[in-house]
């Protein structure tokens, strides 16, 4: 047993994998997860993310490889010899119980001293802001609330590692916001390793140090939330985490980042991201970091294209444009509204933007 | 769905319906208090509170009660016991030979009585096996069964699998989920079976009659006496059973109607 | 790590995997084995009783006697052939008594279901024994029924219902009513009642939305209905003992008094055996168009 912040990750999988009868749910996935850090596996349903929290929680046996908790192998032990606590999709609260039972469930199991039991209770129904309604019954609780038991229920027990599966997939979207917020404050406060299954991608980037976007029973693509949004490296990441503009083009000169459209126009792109030696790339870039001017007003953006302006939708904080473009296709652009000039539906336009905010994805 | 002007139709129908279904009972009731003169409780004589007030007098009507009640509680018991752990394993295992199992376990309620009846008796002819209490208990336990798993497997599959997986997330082992959380969430299932099995098996005359040998339980009693003539304190009896059991309904009826309010 | 640590939680794995595995069986044994035991078993010993041959005095013994079978067909062909028409007609009464009560319950009486489904019950609290006697009274050559038939003509001036096949296939009807009825609630009950709502919608009179909508949905409970009430009405004898007479005698009555009167055990129990072959044959048509998942439930 190792003592948190030593450096060995709370969680270490070694190629997992999990076969159902007829589908692989997860494929030799090999992932390590540091310690006190807010963890999100981020992907569509299907994708294995599930199977992986619930073999991490002991609620699937894995059909090969290895899971470890702070450096033990936990592989073929049953949930109750787990240190760690799942808050369920559904809560799963005891109807027959009260708050106070159910948050005291686990540490009764654990023949944890009564006055003890009390205290932590008390303490953890504090954190979760539902003092005074121990003696009430779930059904009795908003799903908001509900969902803070179910949280309180396993913060209790100190858990080395917490699971959350879709936690709040049940809640309205106002709801949805304020808990993001609340639960990336509690898990500041207690500073437990939290594992966070979610399909949602702003869910995923609001709360989570690291994301994992799995696709197919493999992680696709992990790190730091920007990092994945700004280099998803994959169409799948990139077509996952927001909307994204792709174009084909090839390399003319890795050194000055330097490719050509298919027509021939030039398009720049930091030279780092080229490393790979590829010689035809496809390139990406979100629609919010493209700029749009009238054709008598040039861009200062390296990178140019003409387009007509096919559609032009107003949301309020932005106009969403469809252009489309002899070079590309029809191009998806987001511009903030700051007061500037309204494009309609067929004026003439140019497409702008920097190197630094192309990414390139296979 | 009807035009409006027919709108009264089936309200109608309804009530048609249950006075029909209620005339028998009817029928017991009353007679219970008829004035009888001779045999044959079939024709209103006249009111009297006689029977009622000496619903002994018959003994072997008391005589017939106790192996009655005896037997309907051992079966019920042992058979909700056994259907419990059946529909456990229905619902919340994959398994070979699920199927068959299901099938296995609709044959006895497909089966007439008379055949299954006279299928035990003819096993317990060819192994000699005297019959009488314990042949009735086993069949009756045998027919009671399916119902208990049909009533149990409904309530167990009512809840998440979820709360069990809660359950054990929360350092409780399976001994001490089954304990705390599955037993409390099936109890209102459990306990429905056992009162099915309970009147299933008081009730029961048919196969009770193939397996009792020179037992007698209250059915078989009412049975033998249909040919001399039935006493009306038979009807007392029947008033009586009649009134405790929907009594009994009733106060489960409130009892799980109150815990599914706690509980929704 | 060393190798052993990490094969260790493996192996454990394997065995705990197993044992898991074992658990539906573990819970399935005692239950099962008393089906196996007291079920099948004895429905195995009736086979072979049935191809028994002897007397009560010289003692039965096997000879693969299937001329007990042949009883089937001639001695017995009139009780065997009433238990499927009297059964068949208190089946058809049933469902034409049975499914406009579902119909209402699920339909009509809103809030007040509960209600009425504990009044359509409460009467089968009543001893199965009693109840069937009572409808001696209702069916009594003076009684209200009889005099109503003689007075429009049905029946005539000497015509009585007691003891008679009328007053059997009655006993069956009303015996066997929650049977039929609840089936067919419970397929209505779990309909989407948007459904009759679209098809007003989309055109459907009255008419149509029932024979298109309700009707097949409802069938499922329909044919289960159908079962739980022909299979105890073919086999039973009751009704023919306390409301028809020997001339109504069904199969089942030959098989009671050949079993505990007559002390026939082999041509009693070809009778048995023959009557669970239709049944069997039954069963196989029901789980063919319905599936195995919902037979108890």
């Amino acid at each position: 047993m190792t003592s948190p912040g030593s450096g060995v990750p709370a969680v270490e999988l070694v190629s997992l994998t999990k076969e159902f009868a007829d589908f692989v749910a997860v494929k030799e996935l090999d992932l390590a997860i540091d310690d006190g850090h807010f963890f999100a596996l981020l992907g569509p349903s299907g994708c294995g993310k599930t199977t992986t929290l619930r073999m991490i929680g002991g609620f699937e046996e894995p059909s090969s490889g290895i899971v470890r908790l702070h450096g033990e192998d936990v592989t073929g032990l049953k949930p109750y010899r787990r240190p760690v606590n799942t808050v369920f999709q559904s809560y799963a609260l005891f109807p027959h119980l009260t708050i106070h039972e159910n948050v005291a469930f686990g540490l009764r199991r654990q023949k944890i001293d009564p006055g003890e039991v009390n205290r932590r209770v008390g303490e953890v129904l504090e954190l979760v802001q539902l003092t005074g309604r121990g003696r009430q019954r779930p059904r009795q609780l908003s799903g908001g609330q509900q969902q803070r038991v179910a949280l309180a229920r396993a913060l209790v027990n100190h858990p080395r590692v917490l699971l959350l599966d879709e936690p709040l997939g049940a809640l309205d979207l106002k709801l949805r916001k304020e808990m993001q917020i609340e639960l990336k404050r509690i898990q500041q406060e207690v500073g437990i390793t939290f594992i966070h299954v979610t399909h949602d991608q702003e869910e995923a980037m609001t709360m989570a140090d690291t994301i994992a976007v799995m696709h197919g029973g493999t992680i696709e693509r992990m790190g730091h939330p920007d990092e994945i949004y700004e280099d998803p490296r994959t169409t799948f990441v990139a077509g996952f985490l927001g909307a994204s503009n792709l174009m084909d083009a090839r390399v003319i000169s890795p050194e000055q980042g330097k490719l050509v459209l298919g027509d021939g126009t030039p398009v720049w792109i930091e030279p780092s991201r080229l490393m790979n030696g590829a010689t035809t790339v496809s390139v990406g870039v979100r629609p919010e970091k493209l700029h749009l001017s009238a054709p008598d007003s040039p861009l200062e953006t390296p990178n140019r294209v003409p387009g007509t302006v096919t559609d032009a939708s107003f949301t309020g904080a932005s106009t969403q444009y469809l252009v489309d473009t002899q070079q590309i296709g029809e191009v998806a652009v987001t511009i903030q509204n700051l007061g500037d000039r309204r494009f309609r539906a067929n004026d003439q336009v140019t497409v702008g933007w920097y190197p630094e905010h192309c990414f390139l994805v296979t | 769905m009807r035009g409006s002007r027919f709108r009264w139709l089936l309200p109608t129908y309804l009530g048609l319906g249950l006075a029909y279904l209620f005339m028998p009972v009817l029928l017991v009731i009353m007679f219970s208090f008829n004035d009888l003169r001779g045999r044959f409780n079939v024709r209103w004589q006249g009111f009297t509170f006689d029977h009622w007030l000496d619903p002994f007098r018959v003994p072997a009507i008391p005589r017939a009660l106790g192996p009655s009640l005896t037997i309907a509680f051992l079966s019920a018991l042992v058979s909700t016991v056994l259907g419990t752990l059946i529909a456990l394993a229905l619902v919340r295992y994959r398994f070979r030979g699920k199927a068959a199992t299901n099938v296995s376990l609709f044959m006895p309620m497909a089966t007439p009585e008379v055949v299954m009846g006279s299928s035990l008796l003819a096993l317990f002819v060819a192994v000699q096996a005297a019959t009488g209490f314990v042949t009735i208990l086993i069949a009756h336990i045998l027919f009671n069964i399916s119902y208990a798993v049909a009533t149990v497997r409904a309530r167990i599959a009512g809840y998440e699998r979820d709360l069990e997986e809660a359950a054990m997330d929360l350092y409780a082992d399976e001994w001490q989920t089954f304990r705390r959380v599955t037993l409390p969430m099936i109890m209102p299932g459990v306990f429905a079976a056992f009162l099915l099995g309970f009147a299933l098996s008081f009730d029961d005359f048919v196969i009770s009659n193939f397996t009792a040998g020179s037992v007698q339980t209250f059915p078989l009693y009412v049975w033998g006496a249909a040919r001399r003539g039935i006493p009306p304190q038979v009807n007392v009896w029947g008033t009586v059973v009649f009134l405790v059991t929907v009594t009994v309904m009733l106060l489960y009826l409130r009892w799980q109607r109150r815990s599914a309010l706690k509980r929704a | 790590m060393t190798a052993a640590t990490v094969s260790g939680p493996a192996v454990s794995a394997a065995s705990a995997a197993r044992r898991r595995r074992r658990i539906p069986y573990l819970l399935l044994l005692p239950g099962m084995a008393w089906l196996l035991l007291f079920f099948f078993l004895p429905l195995a010993q009736l086979v072979v009783t049935s191809l028994e041959e002897g007397s009560l005095e010289a003692g039965f013994n096997f000879a693969w006697a299937w001329d007990n079978y042949g009883a089937l067909f001639t001695t017995y062909r009139g009780q065997f052939l009433r238990s499927l028409v009297f059964a068949g007609i208190a089946t058809l009464l049933s469902l034409l008594i049975g499914y406009p009560l579902a119909y209402a319950i699920a339909f009509r009486t809103g809030r007040y279901k509960p209600l009425f489904l504990v009044l359509l019950l409460m009467p089968f609290l009543v001893p199965f024994l009693l109840r069937t006697l009572a409808w001696r009274i209702i069916l009594a050559d003076e009684g209200l029924v009889v005099t109503t038939l003689q007075s429009i003509g049905i029946l005539g001036s000497s015509g009585r219902v007691l003891a008679t096949p009328m007053a059997v296939v009655a006993g069956l009807t009303y015996n066997l009513m929650p049977f039929m009825v609840l089936p067919i609630y419970v397929a209505l009950e779990k309909m989407d009642k948007a459904l009759l709502e679209a098809s007003a919608d989309l055109y459907g009179s009255p008419f149509v939305s029932f024979w298109k909508v309700t009707w097949p949905l409802s069938l499922p409970g329909v044919i289960s209905g159908t079962l739980l009430t022909f299979i105890p009405a073919a086999g039973d004898y009751v009704e023919v003992e306390l409301l028809g007479n020997p001339q109504s005698a069904m199969v089942g009555n030959v098989i009671e008094s050949k079993f505990l009167n007559v002390i026939d055990y082999p041509a009693a129990a070809a009778l048995s055996v023959g009557l669970m072959v239709v049944v069997v044959f039954l069963v196989v048509f029901y789980v063919r168009r319905v599936g195995t998942e919902e037979l108890v439930t």
